[in-house]
C-alpha cells in the first residue's frame, strides 16, 4: 500500500458503521436475491483493488445487481442510508478508481451483460453497462462492423467502465476516445433515479450532459445501459514499422506525418527498454538495436491507403528512419501490432515490479520529455521503459522497481509524481485516459486552481450532495488541495 | 481585438453582487435560436483574435470573438480546417457563440460536431471568476468535462472566454454528385453508402422546383475521391456551384420560410422511416436531421424542436422528465447561482 494515501473519508454514516451492517445486508436482501449480495472476506477478496494492485481495500459488502432494478434499489438504500457506493465494472482501471470504500459498498456491473440490440443500418449498438469492449466488436463483426475505442485491456474491460473513464485505445487518433463515439446513456442517480442522456439522433438541445457524464469516474451517477456508433471495417489495414536511431528523430517524423496531413489509424512509439522487452518476449522481429521504434497504422479503401502508403514511408525516411517494414499480410500486421500489444506484460518480465503513467503533451514536446524522463529516471536510479500513443502525445512510461525493497515502491510513486507535473509543465495533462481515481488525486491541485476545483465540487454536488458516489476519488476537497500545498511548500 | 477577459470579469462581477441579468453577444448570428432572454449586454465579439496555432500540433487557440471566416482563412493557408465545418453566417459568427449553440455542418454525421473537436475552453461562471478546462492536448481525462458541456448550454453556465480546437488536414479534393430521386429512395440509398467506408462528406435530400435530388458530397485524398465518383455514378456538380449549396445548407438558407412559418429541426435516428417525420422538406446528416416547414406551433413529435420563427418566449425545445430538469436547474446554479446569465435561453425554467 503506497505511503502517501490514506483511505478515502467520505461521509460514513450510523448505518455504515458496524453496529448497522447487519441491518444494511438485511435490507439489502429484501431488494435483491441473496446470491447477489457477498459479505465474506474470502469471498469479497477478489474485489480489494483494480488494475492498480498497490491500492487495496476490502469493501463493507459487496453487490452484484441482476437487473436496472436492482441498480435503483441498491442506490436508492445507499441514499436513505447515507452509505458509500462505489460502483465497478471488470476491475481492469489503472488509478484505483474502483478500489472499494471500507465502509461502503461495491457495486459489482458484470452481471447486466446482455447486447441488447445491434441496428446494423443505424451501424449502433446498444448494450447493458457489464458487456465487454471486445465481446461488442466480435458481435457488430457479423455486420462487418466494429467499436472503435479499444483500451489494452479490450479482452476484459466492460463498457460500462469505459464510460465511466473515458477509454481510448490505440486507435483514438483518427477514431477518437469513448466520448466521440457514444449517442445515448442510461444512468442511475445516487437518488436511484433512472435517466437517460442523449438520444438517437447526433445532437440533442440544451447543455451536453452526455459528455459530463463520460469519464466522470463514477461519481455522478452508475451506467446501465449504453448506445454506442458502431463503424464499418475499412477495406483495406496496412501495418508498417519504422526504426530509429535517436526518439527524437522519431518525434519529429511523427510531427512532420501530421504536419503533412496524414491522420493514421494508429502511431504508436516504443523507446529502446520497451523494444528489447518486448522481442524478447514475443520474438516478432522488432529491431532491438533501434532506440525509437513507429509502429503506424493506415486504413481505409485500397485507393486512400495507396496513397497515404507513399506519403508515409517517404516522410519516415526524410527524417531518418534506419529501417522501414511493410507488413505483406494480416498475419504479419498482427505480428507487428503484437510486440506493442503485450509491451506491459512484456516489461514485467524484466522487473518484479512497474507502475505505468499516463500523462499527455503536445506532440512537440515529445523529444524534451523523454530527455527529461531519461535525467530523472537516473536521478533515482530506476529505469523507465517508454511506450505511447504517439500520435496524441499520451505517454505511458513504465517506471521499473522492485517493491521488495525498502523504499523503492514510495521511490516509484516521487519518480512518477515528476512526471506528470513535468507534464503539466509543457502544457500537458496528468492523465490522458487512466483517469485520476485515487492515485492523481495528489496531481489534481498541481493542474487546477482553487477555483476550478471548487466548480468540479458543486458540479459533483447538484449530481450527490452528499458524497456518497465514489468519495475520496476524482476530485479532491479544498481541504485536501490546502494540505497537499502546505506539504508541497514545507 | 484584443483581451478584455479582465471587462468580462469585472461585469460578471458587478451583475453577480447587484443581481444584474446579462444577455451575451458577440456576432449576434444565433438571435433565432433558442428563446428570447433579456438583460443588459455583455459583448464578446472584440474579445478576439488567435491565441496560438503551430499546425504540427493540429490545435488552434482562439479568444471567443474570433470568427469563424477568419480561423477558416488562418487554417487554410496551412491546408487544415475545423472539422465540424460550422456555419459562418455571412462572416460574422465567433467562435464562442459556436460552441455555445453547437454548431455543426453538413459533415457532422462523418467528423463529429463542436463537442468532438472541442479540446478545451476558458469561461467566466456566474460568481465572475475565470476558470481554464481542459487544454491543449488530444487526450485529457483530469477532472469533469465542463468545456464539453458547455456545447448547447447558449452561454447559461459561463460566458465562454477562449477556446481551444483540434484540427485536421484540408481535403485534396472534392466533388459534389447529385441524383434525381425521390426523398424515400434518397433515405434508402444513404443508409446502403453510408455503410460502405466511402469518403462521403455530405448527404442530403432537397426539393428543389419540384424535383427531389440527393446531394452527396466526396472529400478525402484524390484517388479516393475519384473511385468513389466512378463507383456512385450520378451527375456532377461544378465546383462553385457545390460550394454555394452547401454553404446554403450550412446557414439554413436552403430552406425558404415565410414569416409565418415555423422552421421545425428533427433530430433522432438515421434509420427513421420517412414517415416518422410527416411533411419533412429537407434531409440532411444521411437521414438523422430532418426539417419541416409549418404554420402550427407546439409540435408533439419526439426529436422536433422549434428552429426558426414562431413565438420565441414559449419552450422551443421539448420537455424534459422531471429528474432530469431538476438536475439540469442544479447544474445551473452550481455555476450560476443568482441565474444572470443567459436565462431562459435555452428553456423558460432555467
Amino acid at each position: 500500500m503506497p505511503s502517501s494515501f490514506s483511505q478515502p473519508k467520505g461521509q460514513v454514516s450510523q448505518a455504515a458503521q458496524k453496529k448497522d451492517v447487519v441491518s444494511l445486508i438485511a435490507a439489502l436482501k429484501k431488494l435483491l436475491p441473496a446470491s447477489c449480495i457477498i459479505v465474506s472476506t474470502e469471498s469479497q477478496r477478489p474485489f480489494e483493488c483494480d488494475g492498480l494492485a498497490v491500492y487495496q481495500q476490502l469493501p463493507l459488502i459487496t453487490v452484484i445487481p441482476e437487473t436496472v432494478d436492482h441498480v435503483q434499489a441498491i442506490l436508492s438504500l445507499c441514499h436513505l442510508h447515507r452509505v458509500p457506493l462505489v460502483p465497478r465494472g471488470a476491475g481492469t482501471g489503472l488509478c484505483a478508481g474502483a478500489m472499494p470504500h471500507a465502509q461502503g459498498v461495491l457495486l459489482v456491473m458484470t452481471k447486466l451483460n446482455n447486447i441488447v440490440y445491434i441496428n446494423p443500418q443505424a451501424c449502433t449498438a446498444t448494450v447493458q453497462p457489464g458487456v465487454r469492449n471486445l465481446a461488442l466488436t466480435e458481435a457488430a463483426e457479423t455486420f462487418g462492423l466494429y467499436y472503435a475505442p479499444d483500451p489494452s485491456s479490450q479482452i476484459a474491460c466492460t463498457i460500462g467502465g469505459n464510460v465511466a473513464e473515458n477509454s481510448g485505445g490505440v486507435h483514438c487518433l483518427k477514431y477518437g476516445l469513448t466520448v466521440n463515439n457514444l449517442l445515448q446513456v442510461k444512468l442511475v442517480t445516487i437518488q436511484g433515479q433512472l435517466i437517460t442522456l442523449g438520444g438517437d439522433g447526433l445532437d440533442e438541445p440544451g447543455m451536453d450532459l452526455l459528455s459530463l457524464f463520460v469519464g466522470s469516474e463514477g461519481l455522478l451517477g452508475v451506467v446501465v445501459e449504453a448506445k454506442v456508433k458502431l463503424l464499418p471495417r475499412a477495406p483495406r489495414v496496412q501495418v508498417l514499422l519504422a526504426a530509429y536511431d535517436s526518439v527524437t528523430d522519431a518525434g519529429d517524423a511523427v510531427a512532420a506525418l501530421i504536419g503533412q496531413g496524414i491522420i493514421p489509424a494508429g502511431l504508436e512509439m516504443m523507446d529502446h527498454l520497451a523494444i528489447s522487452a518486448a522481442e524478447d518476449f514475443v520474438k516478432v522481429g522488432y529491431p532491438t538495436d533501434a532506440q525509437a521504434l513507429l509502429i503506424c497504422e493506415l486504413d481505409g479503401t485500397d485507393a486512400e491507403v495507396e496513397e497515404q502508403l507513399l506519403v508515409v514511408s517517404q516522410c519516415f525516411k526524410q527524417h531518418g528512419a534506419t529501417s522501414i517494414r511493410i507488413a505483406k499480410d494480416a498475419v504479419e500486421a498482427e505480428a507487428l501490432w503484437q510486440g506493442r500489444k503485450a509491451a506491459f506484460p512484456a516489461v514485467g518480465r524484466i522487473s518484479p515490479d512497474y507502475y505505468c503513467m499516463d500523462g499527455t503533451i503536445p506532440r512537440g514536446k515529445v523529444g524534451y520529455v523523454l530527455t527529461r524522463i531519461k535525467e530523472l529516471s537516473q536521478h533515482y536510479g530506476l529505469r523507465v521503459a517508454n511506450v505511447f500513443h504517439a500520435g496524441d502525445g499520451n505517454l505511458h512510461p513504465l517506471i521499473l522497481f522492485d517493491s521488495s525493497i525498502d523504499g523503492q515502491l514510495e521511490q516509484a510513486e516521487s519518480l512518477g509524481g515528476d512526471i506528470l507535473t513535468l507534464c503539466v509543465d509543457v502544457g500537458g495533462t496528468i492523465t490522458g485516459e487512466h483517469g485520476v481515481g485515487l492515485e492523481k488525486m495528489p496531481q489534481m491541485p498541481y493542474q487546477f486552481a482553487d477555483a476550478e476545483l471548487a466548480q468540479f465540487r458543486r458540479l459533483k454536488a447538484a449530481f450527490d450532495s452528499e458524497d456518497l458516489l465514489n468519495p475520496g476519488k476524482g476530485i479532491p476537497t479544498l481541504k485536501y488541495c490546502q494540505e497537499y500545498r502546505s506539504l508541497q511548500n514545507g | 481585438m484584443g483581451d478584455l477577459a479582465q471587462q468580462l470579469v469585472a461585469q460578471i462581477e458587478h451583475a453577480y453582487a447587484t443581481k444584474t441579468a446579462l444577455k451575451i453577444e458577440a456576432g449576434k448570428t444565433k438571435t433565432n435560436l433558442g428563446r428570447g432572454t433579456a438583460g443588459q449586454v455583455i459583448d464578446v465579439s472584440k474579445h478576439a483574435g488567435v491565441l496560438s496555432y503551430n499546425p504540427t500540433e493540429l490545435v488552434i487557440r482562439a479568444r471567443a470573438g474570433t470568427k469563424i471566416a477568419h480561423l477558416n482563412e488562418v487554417l487554410a493557408q496551412e491546408q487544415q480546417r475545423l472539422p465540424f465545418e460550422p456555419p459562418a453566417f455571412f462572416g460574422e459568427a465567433t467562435i464562442g457563440g459556436t460552441v455555445a449553440a453547437n454548431q455543426s455542418g453538413p459533415s457532422r454525421p462523418w467528423f463529429g460536431s463542436v463537442k468532438d473537436s472541442l479540446l478545451g475552453l476558458g469561461l467566466i461562471n456566474g460568481f465572475g471568476e475565470a476558470m481554464q478546462f481542459g487544454g491543449q492536448v488530444m487526450k485529457n481525462v483530469a477532472g469533469f468535462d465542463v468545456s464539453r458541456l458547455q456545447c448547447g448550454a447558449m452561454g447559461g453556465l459561463g460566458v465562454i472566454t477562449d477556446v481551444s480546437i483540434k484540427l485536421l488536414p484540408a481535403f485534396k479534393a472534392s466533388h459534389t454528385l447529385t441524383f434525381a430521386m425521390t426523398a424515400q429512395i434518397a433515405l434508402e440509398a444513404m443508409q446502403r453508402w453510408s455503410n460502405l467506408s466511402l469518403p462521403i462528406t455530405g448527404m442530403c435530400h432537397f426539393n428543389d422546383k419540384g424535383q427531389g435530388f440527393l446531394y452527396v458530397r466526396l472529400q478525402g485524398g484524390h484517388s479516393g475521391v475519384e473511385a468513389a465518383r466512378v463507383f456512385l455514378g450520378g451527375e456532377q456538380l461544378g465546383p462553385k456551384a457545390a460550394e454555394n449549396f452547401w454553404q446554403r445548407l450550412n446557414e439554413g438558407r436552403l430552406v425558404q420560410r415565410e414569416h409565418s412559418q415555423i422552421l421545425w429541426r428533427w433530430s433522432g435516428a438515421n434509420d427513421a422511416p420517412l414517415s416518422a417525420v410527416p411533411n419533412t422538406c429537407l434531409i440532411n446528416w444521411a437521414g438523422a436531421q430532418r426539417w419541416v416547414l409549418d404554420e402550427i406551433s407546439n409540435s408533439p413529435l419526439k426529436g422536433l424542436e422549434q428552429y426558426q420563427g414562431g413565438n420565441r418566449l414559449n419552450e422551443v425545445y421539448g420537455s424534459l422528465s422531471a429528474p432530469q430538469q431538476a438536475l439540469q436547474q442544479r447544474i445551473k446554479h452550481a455555476f450560476d447561482p443568482q441565474s444572470i446569465l443567459n436565462a431562459g435561453r435555452v428553456y423558460s425554467w432555467m
